[in-house]
């Protein structure tokens, strides 16, 4: 039987911060049963229901909290399973918040009602004052035990904000948690993280005219990485860390070279009178996908970097704007911005099917970035003139992150973290 | 970010599957996470040649969507610029190329500096030395007007000449 699923959420949130809104899920989510968590209450309630949001964002759950339940056991012992089967509930989660002033821990169980036992036990060890990071813990270990795939809600997500200034700024997957990286009078494009994710690279005007810099998010510290009086942008980690593919004009022309970062060494990957640009690699490194207007038209071309001189091959033929290609972590296909009509939106195409997929439907969609399980397409949209966030998961579950202040654009979501 | 602070709060997963319940046991530890912010300073965009702007104000030349050949509205604008710049051997320019929103950010970019050197190539044809010209882009990033309808986008794709 197909469920009709549809949620929608609504959070008190500071002003600054981004909202959440579910505007579509999956038909045939996961039905689970989240009993107030014992112990610190205040703790207990913020972090229980920062756990709802991060699941109900998947769209992949209905999430049954102590009112809808029939008994709420606070562990094991008080646990009456026919409560949770006659409720047809697939998990229960229960847990438990110590805090001892210095240290927080939570500890937290999950049931399996239809087999009638424990599947998994969990401890996470917290931060004073990060109760949100500690949250996102208990939820990506509850998402990879009910699915059998890594959780993203302790990631981030880099993205451009422009009010008064242009801000370079990095949140937690939820959009909460914003803090600024970089903060500019000129604009900024292009956010790139490093595969740790310790290090970002991304374009800035600041010196006026488009120039990549690598910063350190800890320390803040930041080089320009070529100095010459050219500009250069659109840069991409390779995922060994080791070399940056970059977009250099000095002929004039946009074409996309390799930076070694260690010796600083060019090396020169396209050599056309179109533009090349929008290099990105591909997830074991071997390739490096670019968008190419060499065609007459923006199309997505592959490089093998494992021969030599190899020519670029064309992967895209639908459409006469096909830009801003990424490959699934998985490798099994790519996100790109297509363009139908005069629409802009973001499309996904498998390597093993000779069509294309719409993902998105609204105007002016740009700039997907995929989450590192794969499962979720973080993208910028404009809606009434203004620049927000959009995510639309694989599975067909759509959210907003809609932004209160200020225009939100080129987001990139980090790899995993935990 | 995510320095870790100490040891303790490595990733401690301890996973195992005891082979009778197949229960998983886990332990781990969040990561600190600290943010360094920096504020850019703006040392070359604030420069304007006056002597130029004099000059050149409001010299801007159109394109169309996608394009950056010069239309002959533009070559009209242009010619006027060559005799200018001729008559004022000492001033340099520069020329800023910009797209409409329309597309990828970066795919802008390229484009609005194809527009600026179709810009550059003509006038270096007619006979001003090269060395006088500066050529950049701003892609998407400085529309002239905020709007989506052809009429702003029409005005946003541009190369300005100052």
């Amino acid at each position: 039987m197909k469920k009709l699923f549809l949620l929608i959420l609504f959070s008190n949130v500071t002003i600054s911060e981004l909202i959440l809104e579910i505007t579509q899920g999956t038909d045939d989510p996961y039905r689970v049963a989240i009993v107030e968590f014992s112990g610190d209450k205040d703790i207990a309630n913020n972090v229980v229901q920062i756990l709802k949001n991060n699941l109900r964002r998947t769209g992949e759950f209905v999430i049954f909290s102590n009112e809808d339940l029939i008994s709420t056991p606070k562990d094991e012992n008080e646990i009456i399973f026919n409560d949770f089967k006659i409720l047809n509930i697939d998990y229960l989660i229960v847990g438990n918040i110590l805090n001892d002033r210095s240290n927080i821990t939570a500890e937290y169980e999950i049931f399996d009602i239809k087999r009638g036992s424990k599947v998994r036990s969990s401890t996470v060890y917290g931060i004073p004052n990060k109760n949100r990071q500690l949250a996102h813990y208990i939820s990506d270990g509850v998402y990879e035990e009910i699915t059998g795939i890594e959780g993203v809600a302790s990631t981030k997500i880099l993205y451009v904000t422009e009010d008064d200034y242009f801000r370079l700024v990095v949140a937690d997957a939820d959009g909460k948690n914003e803090q600024t990286l970089l903060e500019s009078s000129e604009p900024i494009i292009s956010p790139s993280w490093s595969p740790d994710s310790k290090k970002v690279a991304y374009v800035s005007f600041e010196t006026g005219m488009a120039k990549v810099f690598i910063q350190d998010i800890a320390s803040g510290k930041r080089e320009l990485v070529i100095e010459n009086s050219t500009q250069i942008s659109s840069p991409s980690w390779s995922p060994d860390g080791k070399f940056l593919s970059l977009t250099m004009y000095q002929d004039g022309n946009a074409e996309i070279y390799i930076l070694n970062l260690k010796n600083k060494n060019l090396t020169r990957l396209t050599n056309h009178y179109a533009i090349d640009t929008e290099s990105t690699w591909s997830p074991k490194g071997s390739k490096i996908m670019f968008t190419s207007g060499r065609s007459g038209s923006p199309q997505l071309y592959e490089i093998d970097l494992r021969k030599s001189n190899a020519i670029p091959k064309r992967i895209t033929f639908e459409g006469n704007y096909n830009a801003k290609g990424s490959y699934l972590p998985n490798n099994e296909g790519i996100v790109f911005v297509h363009r139908k009509n005069m629409t802009f939106q973001i499309a996904l195409k498998y390597f093993d099917e000779n069509f294309i997929r719409p993902l998105t439907d609204s105007q002016l969609d740009e700039s997907p970035s995929i989450s590192p399980n794969g499962n979720v397409i973080v993208y910028a949209i404009k809606d009434e003139g203004m620049g927000l966030l959009s995510g639309v998961t694989l599975s067909g579950a759509k959210f907003r992150l809609p932004a209160t202040e200020g225009a939100v654009r080129e987001p990139a979501w980090s790899g995993f973290l935990r | 970010m995510f320095i870790l602070r100490n040891k303790l709060n490595f990733l401690v997963a301890i996973i195992f599957l005891s082979s009778c319940s197949s229960m998983n046991v886990t332990e781990e530890s969040v990561y600190s996470g600290d943010v360094s912010t920096v504020k850019a300073s703006s040392y070359e965009s604030e420069y304007i040649n006056y002597d130029s702007k004099a000059v050149f104000a409001n010299a801007t030349v159109y394109f169309d969507f996608d394009k950056s050949t010069l239309t002959s509205k533009s070559i009209q604008t242009l010619k006027s610029a060559v005799n200018a710049l001729n008559d004022n051997s000492s001033i340099q320019i520069t020329l800023s190329g910009h797209a409409d929103e329309r597309g990828t950010r970066e795919y802008n970019l390229a484009l609005g500096q194809r527009r600026a050197e179709a810009v550059s190539d003509y006038l270096i044809l007619n006979g001003v030395n090269k060395n006088r010209i500066t050529v950049k882009s701003y892609g998407e990033e400085k529309p002239a007007v905020n709007g989506q309808d052809e009429i702003s986008y029409s005005k946003n794709r541009r190369v300005e000449i100052n």
